[in-house]
């Protein structure tokens, strides 16, 4: 009896390799395509769901992946984001469908499933690499100089991750003699036990892993390439980038980092807390994030920088994790992160389709095309504005609930200023939200009249904004889900 | 288990989309239905009242309780807790109150984006109902917050030239001022014994050591909505720019969040350190009642001067609120319950007649405006009634909430006796005012325009309770006896 996750990644894998075919069918509307993927997507959700609801060992893939709640989770969240891209691209692109455009958001949408559940370093970096390379390629997929510019850059700094996270890997590998995530991490206590030499080695493998993850999580200063890849980049797959890939590196920070930083705080190597990292990161990041987006030109970017001060956001709980894996207060901020990751794909998501819509139909992307859109297109503007306030954390939307939870985390004597530090932030971000709602409702259009809005993206948007105040008015489910899945990491 | 409380939230809240859909059919039908709705929550609320009136909540207790379970995790429980006592009963009352008054008001004053107004009216008013009867600080944290956002789109979108800076400016300032105020929620809640976000829990519990830092944040929050001089220049840009319905609703209901907040709030749960620290909030209430009062003369827009108003009246509510702490005299926390009332109704009603004047002669500037007296009598007649009202001249209740007050603030500290100064130099600019604009000689031979004998009419609602109250005052004081005795007991014993 084959289980269910086998069976979502056996699926998936044949709709990436299986799609392209479809190429050599002359005279096809090539939406068809879209709508296979939307459909295998929908149906993986449906498996992972079912496998998630009841998990069983995964006996063909030995100990390279293990079926847990975190896992599910995360590739519920990747997998539904990338829904929502495949649904907005049967409107981008309608008329050049193209099957290769979908089978490689399927072989990205694979990468993350893997991804999710990786328990071994080469899984995982195989997982990621397939994950990586498709967005390269469809960063560059307009064929406009800006568009290749952007995939050239993204493409270059990803290989680096890629080349820094194998870096870590191997040195990891040479300290332990494993290449299996739970074996490093014993490895790892004995050498800091021990006091041996190599601690110095194992603490560089930590902060390469640091940086060879941050680049995609989006962490300052590994952030330069991310506004400049989502301006450049086709507007659906940046959604991609920020909603989804980006998660995907947050999986591999709690499997990898946190697993990792365990070992240090069993044996309380006291030159080198890991806590102290996370948490001057995660200042630096919202800080930096939030400033930077004030003083934006075009949506893309603002949104871009946004999504890094998100990434501050979420970096808190694995704060409150390093700082003591055992309290209450480690409970709180993981289950905040994994919320918060749920949270930001919704919010992040249904914000980068709205403004990747306004651009489609308005062939402009500075900020000015926002104006007196409230009239222009109601269901985008009306989208965008719950989008932006639950960002915000304005209740009761759901991004409220888990930045509750994190600043609750970190709501100690350690580290209570990075808790205000980050409401602060909180309350410093609406500026620009609510100056890009101003826009929309207080300030006139210069070409009134309204504008279409397709169906394809109605649908995202009406799903999006349900669920963003479905779980904001009831979170307790969503609260369940994010607890039950990081009570994966807390062990 | 009683509901009335969630009637008062959950029908503004669903209603709101039903007017934006009736209003969208027809306006003239939109219009009444928005009326008949807000009657109605009107009528629960005057139930309300009532309900907490004949039989007042002992000390510390509340009445129309309601509680479920919402989000229960580790540690962290929050119920969906609703209660009134005597404190809220008179603000929600004179909140609905307020919100038809607002909507009759909307009919002639505004006429674009009808449908989102409405909706949106209906949505600040169920944010309101909630902040007022919320037992539990996370709910009453997401309602506080709720209120900002029609807040922001009606000064926004129907506001005056300066809209889109003032609009800015209000919502960054608000909502700067209660996330941190939420940070002291989160910090007493993390240093409790049993953590608890609940209200009656928490009031007379907080161990001393855990009020101070909380007192400050929560400070911040209300002093920017109260507003206290030096967090009010929100407030004169938010006014002059919103639409006189929006300015009755701001001045008349989402001041007092800020004057709630201190009470239940700030005195509430966080007494010694309140206590301790009683003569630094009775300075500043002191000192926004005289700055309110001397930028009030500098004005020549007529709205501006009643926003200045407004910070005037309000400091009296702080003032008085905290004269009890040091004195123990009831008639601190009573007189600030009952002025939080009055100016309610007597500055609503300004607003409105604001609004009046501005539509029909054009302009709101005193100079400007001369001889109301002879070319719009009616106006002219019900703004010399109306200022009186605000002066505090008996026999409108201003005068017995004002008198209160001070009372307390000479039982606390005699020299504060000089507050008796800020009455008559409201008296002066009121009626120096009334000199220019309603007793001039009329000006140039334009065509004037008097309200109608409808919208006169709709005065009698701001004002004769006004009149009512002072010999009815039992009505909100008896039930804000046990509030005021409560307060006192946890704060000084």
């Amino acid at each position: 009896m084959i289980d269910f996750l086998t069976l979502a990644i056996g699926t998936l894998a044949g709709c990436s390799l299986l799609l392209p075919l479809l190429q050599l069918v002359k005279g096809r509307d090539w939406n068809l395509s879209g709508y296979i993927l939307a459909a295998v997507l929908a149906s993986a959700m449906v498996m992972v769901a079912v496998f998630t609801l009841s998990p069983s060992d995964l006996p063909w893939f030995g100990s390279l992946l293990r079926g847990d709640a975190l896992g599910g989770v995360f590739a519920l969240v990747t997998l539904g984001v990338t829904l929502m891209v495949t649904l907005a691209s049967l409107e981008t692109q309608k008329g050049e469908g193209n099957p290769v455009y979908y089978s490689l958001l399927s072989f990205t949408a694979l990468g993350m499933l893997l991804l999710s559940y990786s328990q071994d370093l080469l899984m995982l970096f195989v997982a990621w690499e397939l994950m990586s390379l498709p967005t390269y390629v469809l960063a560059g997929f307009d064929k406009k100089l800006r568009s290749n510019e952007a995939a050239v850059k993204y493409a270059v700094i990803g290989a680096m991750s890629s080349a820094i996270i194998l870096y870590a890997i191997s040195l990891a590998y040479g300290l332990t003699g494993s290449t299996q995530i739970s074996a490093v991490v014993q490895g790892f206590s004995r050498l800091l036990a021990a006091q041996s030499d190599a601690t110095a080695l194992a603490s560089v493998a930590i902060l390469l892993f640091v940086a060879g993850f941050g680049f995609k999580m989006s962490i300052v200063p590994f952030h330069m390439w991310i506004p400049d890849a989502y301006e450049g980049a086709p507007t659906t797959v940046s959604t991609l980038l920020a909603a989804a890939t980006k998660k995907a590196g947050f999986i591999a920070g709690i499997r990898v980092l946190l697993a990792i930083t365990t070992a240090y705080v069993v044996t309380q190597n006291p030159a080198f807390t890991m806590a102290n990292v996370f948490a001057v990161l995660a200042l630096v990041t919202m800080t930096v994030g939030n400033v930077s987006a004030l003083t934006q030109k075009s949506m893309t970017r603002l949104l871009a920088y946004s999504s890094i001060a998100q990434a501050g956001y979420i970096l808190i709980g694995f704060v409150a994790f390093s700082a003591d894996p055992q309290s209450a207060s480690a409970s709180i901020g993981m289950t905040g992160s994994v919320f918060h990751v749920i949270n930001h794909a919704l919010m992040k998501g249904a914000a980068f389709l709205a403004a990747g819509l306004v651009i489609m139909q308005l062939r402009r992307a500075d900020l000015g095309a926002f104006d007196g859109l409230g009239r222009r297109m109601p269901i985008t503007a009306f989208t965008l504005t719950v989008a932006l306030l639950a960002l915000a954390g304005v209740p009761p939307l759901s991004g409220f609930w888990s930045k509750l939870l994190l600043f609750l985390s970190v709501s100690n004597a350690q580290f209570g200023w990075l808790a205000l530090a980050a409401i602060l932030n909180s309350a410093f971000s609406l500026g620009y939200y609510a100056w890009i709602i101003k826009r929309m409702y207080i300030d006139e259009a210069d070409a009134p009249g309204r504008v279409k809005e397709p169906l394809w993206f109605v649908v995202v948007f009406a799903v999006a904004v349900g669920l963003i105040i479905g779980i904001g008015l009831f979170p307790q489910q969503a609260i369940n889900l994010s607890s039950a899945a990081a009570a994966g990491i807390l062990g | 288990m009683s509901f009335v409380l969630s009637l008062l939230i959950f029908i503004p809240l669903l209603g709101a989309p039903l007017a934006y859909f009736a209003t969208r059919m027809n306006r003239r039908n939109g219009i009444y239905f928005s009326l008949g709705l807000s009657t109605l929550v009107l009528l629960t609320a005057a139930y309300v009242l009532w309900g907490v009136y004949s039989s007042p909540p002992p000390q510390g207790q509340y009445l129309f309780q309601e509680r479920s379970a919402w989000i229960n995790f580790r540690f962290l429980g929050l119920d969906y807790y609703l209660g009134a006592d005597g404190l809220s009963s008179p603000l929600l009352f004179v909140s609905a109150l307020l919100t038809v008054l607002a909507i009759f008001g909307s009919r002639k004053l505004i006429d674009t984006h009808e449908p989102e107004y409405y909706a949106l009216i209906f949505l600040f008013e169920g944010a309101i109902m909630g902040v007022f009867t919320s037992l539990n600080l996370i709910l009453f944290y997401i309602f506080w917050e709720v209120v900002l956002i029609p807040m922001f789109f009606f000064i926004g979108v129907w506001g005056g030239p300066r809209r889109k800076y003032a609009s800015l400016k209000f919502i960054i300032f608000t909502y700067a001022g209660s996330t941190i105020m939420l940070l002291g929620f989160l910090y007493v809640y993390l240093g409790m014994q049993t953590p608890s976000f609940d209200i009656p829990d928490l009031a007379g519990n907080v161990p001393v050591s855990l009020q101070y830092l909380p007192l400050l944040a929560s400070f911040i929050g209300f002093a920017v909505k109260l507003p206290l001089v030096p967090f009010h220049t929100w407030l004169p840009d938010a006014h002059v720019e919103a639409p006189s319905p929006i300015s009755v609703l701001l001045a008349g209901v989402l001041l007092k969040m800020g004057g709630y907040g201190f009470l239940r709030i700030s005195i509430g749960l966080f007494p010694l350190a309140s206590a301790q620290f009683a003569w630094l909030f009775m300075a500043a209430g002191l000192f926004s009642m005289f700055y309110g009062a001397a930028a009030a003369v500098l004005q020549k827009d007529l709205k501006k001067m009643i926003a200045f108003t407004s910070i005037n009246h309000m400091g009296f509510v702080l003032f008085g609120a905290y004269a009890t702490l040091v004195s123990g005299s009831l008639l601190g926390i009573q007189g600030a319950i009952f002025q939080m009332f009055a100016h309610a109704l007597a500055v609503g009603s300004l607003f409105m007649l604001s609004g009046y004047i501005h539509h029909q002669a054009g302009t709101r500037e005193i100079p400007l405006l001369k001889g109301l007296g002879t070319s719009m009598p009616r106006t002219a007649a019900i703004l010399v009634l109306a200022s009186a009202a605000a002066m505090g001249l008996p026999p409108f209740a201003s005068f017995l909430a004002e008198f209160m007050v001070i009372a307390a603030g000479i039982s606390a500290y005699s020299v504060t006796a000089v507050s008796i100064l800020v009455p008559v130099i409201t008296a002066g600019y009121f009626l120096w005012m009334i000199r220019r604009a309603v007793l001039s000689q009329p000006e140039g031979s334009a065509e004037v325009h008097d309200m109608g004998w409808s919208d006169a009419a709709s005065f009698a609602v701001y004002l004769v309770p006004l009149v009512v109250l002072i010999v009815a005052s039992y009505v909100v004081l008896t039930p804000a006896l046990p509030v005021a005795e409560f307060l006192k007991r946890i704060a000084i014993g």
